[in-house]
């Protein structure tokens, strides 16, 4: 039974302190009081962001947001405003931030709870082909205020003010990087929108340009401006192509309505941006290979220094930001970089989007403030391991990531701290492995994607990767030799070493991690010769057991006929039949066939 | 002669309007998720019936398309928004659960309680 009323209470760090526990409590015997006990879903949520004006509640019907409440405050809201359906005029907040206004919508149902949307605050809620919907959003509003009221100098101060980092995975300071690019000469300067989101398992980047593409747009006018460039360049992949459309009708609403070309909105500033579209290379996702990209070479890497921000594309200045990084930049601006840098831990200020996939109920996109722990994510957001599987890794950044074991689930999110534990932030894929994965076959997965990635420049990356995968394929055929582990260990750490650009440096992060968290399955395999998860076929055999009732139904389906048997009858496999295509264990009802 | 700010909130006040006259002040508010991922999951037949309803006459509906909310999993969703009332979200809605949706709640006020995302 969906509930008549709905209330949300504020439970981050600085409510908690005004007393939102307590607050609770009273909201639920004053609930009882009423007879609205049954009828009302009262929940805490992660930091809604209006600490000053805490303990922060809403209350849905109405979307209401009421502010600096206390006890003494509840039976009247109660009574008011569910009984008699009148909010409670003097306690409603008011504000026109850009942040809240999905979690009015949204923020009854659990998953979106702990989130807190800053630069998917418009995905889900408006038409993203519609320059209307986001005009009524307060779109264009901080390219407004960025022209009339601030110099450029003055947007690079409160960029740098904020704290915000590069969403992409590296985390460089937003704002040094664009003090950089202003200060540099060059006869153009140019601003590039990296959108060529390449990791396995990641979907931010496609999501955020689907569901609200002139976020973006926006974002990088406000960096033109600030850094002194009229040309933008958004490099995203031409696998995108919804995106790249909705991308494309931003780009000529927006042009239309005088936001891009000559002298916008009145002012001096021209600015426009093209679309340049991406083969797919993985490589491609790095900034200098990206720039080859566009001058029409074969995408690789170059040495940095000199760094894009002073000679990038064509030899010039260039700024080049993640999509994510761009979506902020109108956030920042309108809600202040104070506001933004309360957001999230010492270092890493604001929010960060994940994928989150793998063996997890709930699949699907989450922005989180930074800080938030794995667990929160993993069990409060994401619901949890299904079928009642203990979870057994956590792989964050994708091919350059690497696997984190259980007992890092408290690990708080932020650039630093990952990397501590082992893993990186990166662009923010999250893929959530259960006790039936085999750790050694998904960092082969990982190392094979990277290894046919390479762009072959480098010989440690080139060939040193597949050497390790040629190490790992052994592995996990049962043919792995005393000293394998050390072998791949010091590969790895060569290949890190010694690579040009961050896909070799990061290539082997796959491997070390899982070495380092889970070395037993190594050894399983190696000496063992046993696949502990039952995932390597050449490591195990199918069988039937006692239980089977001779139902046949494997006997059908078995593609190579090595399953014999009367009918009513326990069947048998031949094992030189069997390809271990594992079809007759899916199809068994009965538990009957096993792993051994 | 208007600053940017002045203009770009100009340009808001005509944006609403605009949104008006398409009729976003109708009773009921439909919103079709229509990102790749639901697309892929059948969201452009949904889509479908409910834009073919609009079109027969079915009045008071104001219908737009949506990104992606990050729900995966339950794609395809619609979301059927009522002032003052707490939103409603249909999850992995099939062509023929649309036209129900249309006979019962957007025409009967019925909210179908089983597909709900809870």
């Amino acid at each position: 039974m969906p509930s008549r009323y709905v209330i949300t209470l504020c439970d981050g760090p600085s409510c908690m302190h005004k007393k939102s526990k307590e607050i609770e409590m009273v909201i639920k015997s004053e609930l009882e009081k009423n007879g609205l006990l049954e009828k009302t879903r009262v929940m805490l949520s992660g930091c809604l962001g209006m600490c000053k004006k805490g303990p922060v509640m809403i209350v849905n019907p109405g979307y209401t947001i009421y502010g600096g409440i206390t006890e003494k405050d509840i039976p009247e809201i109660i009574q008011k405003h569910l009984l008699k359906k009148q909010p409670v005029a003097r306690l409603v907040i008011d504000e026109d931030h850009l942040y809240n206004r999905f979690f009015r919508i949204f923020g009854d149902v659990d998953f979106f709870r702990k989130q807190m949307r800053i630069t998917l605050r418009n995905c889900g809620i408006m038409d993203p082909e519609s320059i209307e919907d986001y005009l009524a959003l307060r779109g264009y509003e901080a390219l407004g205020k960025v022209l009339t009221e601030m110099t450029p100098q003055q947007v690079i101060a409160e960029v740098k003010k904020s704290g915000l980092r590069g969403r992409g995975g590296a985390g460089f300071p937003t704002g040094l990087k664009w003090e950089i690019t202003a200060k540099a000469e060059g006869k153009e300067k140019f601003v590039i929108c990296n959108a060529d989101e390449g990791d396995p398992g990641a979907f931010m980047d496609r999501s955020a340009i689907e569901g609200d593409p002139h976020t973006v747009i926006e974002g990088m006018i406000i960096g033109g401006y600030a850094v002194g460039s009229s040309r933008g360049i958004v490099y995203i992949r031409a696998e995108y192509p919804l995106a790249v459309k909705r991308l494309e009708k931003a780009i000529v609403d927006a042009r239309q309505e005088g936001f891009l070309g000559k002298n916008i909105l009145g002012s001096n500033f021209s600015f426009d941006i093209e679309i340049r579209l991406g083969a797919g290379a993985f490589v491609c996702g790095e900034e200098t290979a990206l720039i080859h990209s566009i001058e029409g070479s074969r995408g690789m890497p170059r040495p940095r220094p000199p760094f894009p921000s002073v000679s990038g594309l064509f030899g010039n200045p260039t700024l080049i930001n993640n999509v994510e990084t761009w979506a902020n930049i109108p956030v920042i601006i309108l809600d202040g970089a104070d506001w933004f840098s309360s957001i999230g831990t010492e270092k890493s200020k604001g929010t960060k989007v994940f994928a989150l996939a793998g063996k997890i109920k709930n699949t699907g996109l989450v922005e989180v403030p930074m800080g938030t722990t794995l667990r929160e994510i993993i069990y409060e957001i994401g619901g949890g391991i299904p079928n009642n599987k203990k979870i057994k890794a956590i792989q964050t950044g994708g091919p350059s990531g690497g696997c984190l074991s259980e007992e890092y689930l408290d690990t708080k999110i932020d650039y630093e701290s990952l990397a501590q534990a082992g893993s990186i932030m990166g662009s923010g894929g999250m893929i959530i492995i259960d006790e039936d994965s085999c750790m050694v076959n998904i960092a082969k997965f990982f190392l094979e994607f990277t290894q046919n990635e390479s762009c072959g420049k480098c010989t440690p990356c080139r060939e040193g990767t597949k050497r390790m995968l040629e190490i790992l394929t052994r592995i996990t055929e049962g043919k792995g030799e005393e000293g394998d582990i050390e072998k791949l260990q010091r590969l790895g750490n060569m290949i890190k070493k010694s690579s040009l650009c961050g896909l070799g440096q990061s290539a082997p992060n796959p491997v070390l991690s899982t070495i380092k968290n889970f070395r037993v399955e190594y050894e399983e395999h190696i000496k063992n010769r046993k696949c502990p998860a039952k995932v390597c076929q050449s490591l195990f055999n199918y069988s039937i057991i006692d239980k089977c009732v001779g139902c046949g139904a494997c006997k059908k389906i078995c593609p190579t006929q090595a399953i014999s048997g009367q009918a009513k009858a326990k069947h048998a496999i031949d094992q030189s039949k069997c390809i271990k295509c594992g079809l007759c264990f899916k199809t068994c009802k009965f538990n009957a066939i096993i792993k051994s | 002669m208007l600053t940017p700010l002045e203009t770009i909130k100009k340009k808001r006040a005509e944006a609403i309007s605009r949104i008006i006259g398409k009729g976003y002040l109708s009773t009921k508010r439909v919103y079709v998720g229509m990102a790749t991922c639901e697309i892929a999951a059948g969201s452009k037949g949904v889509m479908e019936v409910f834009s073919q309803a609009i079109k027969k006459g079915l009045a008071d509906v104001y219908l737009s398309q949506k990104g992606c909310a990050g729900r995966c999993n339950l794609e395809p969703t619609v979301e059927v928004i009522e002032e003052g009332k707490i939103p409603v979200k249909y999850c992995k809605v099939t062509p023929q659960m649309a036209v129900d949706i249309i006979e019962r709640h957007l025409k009967k006020g019925e909210i179908i309680k089983e597909w709900i995302i809870k």
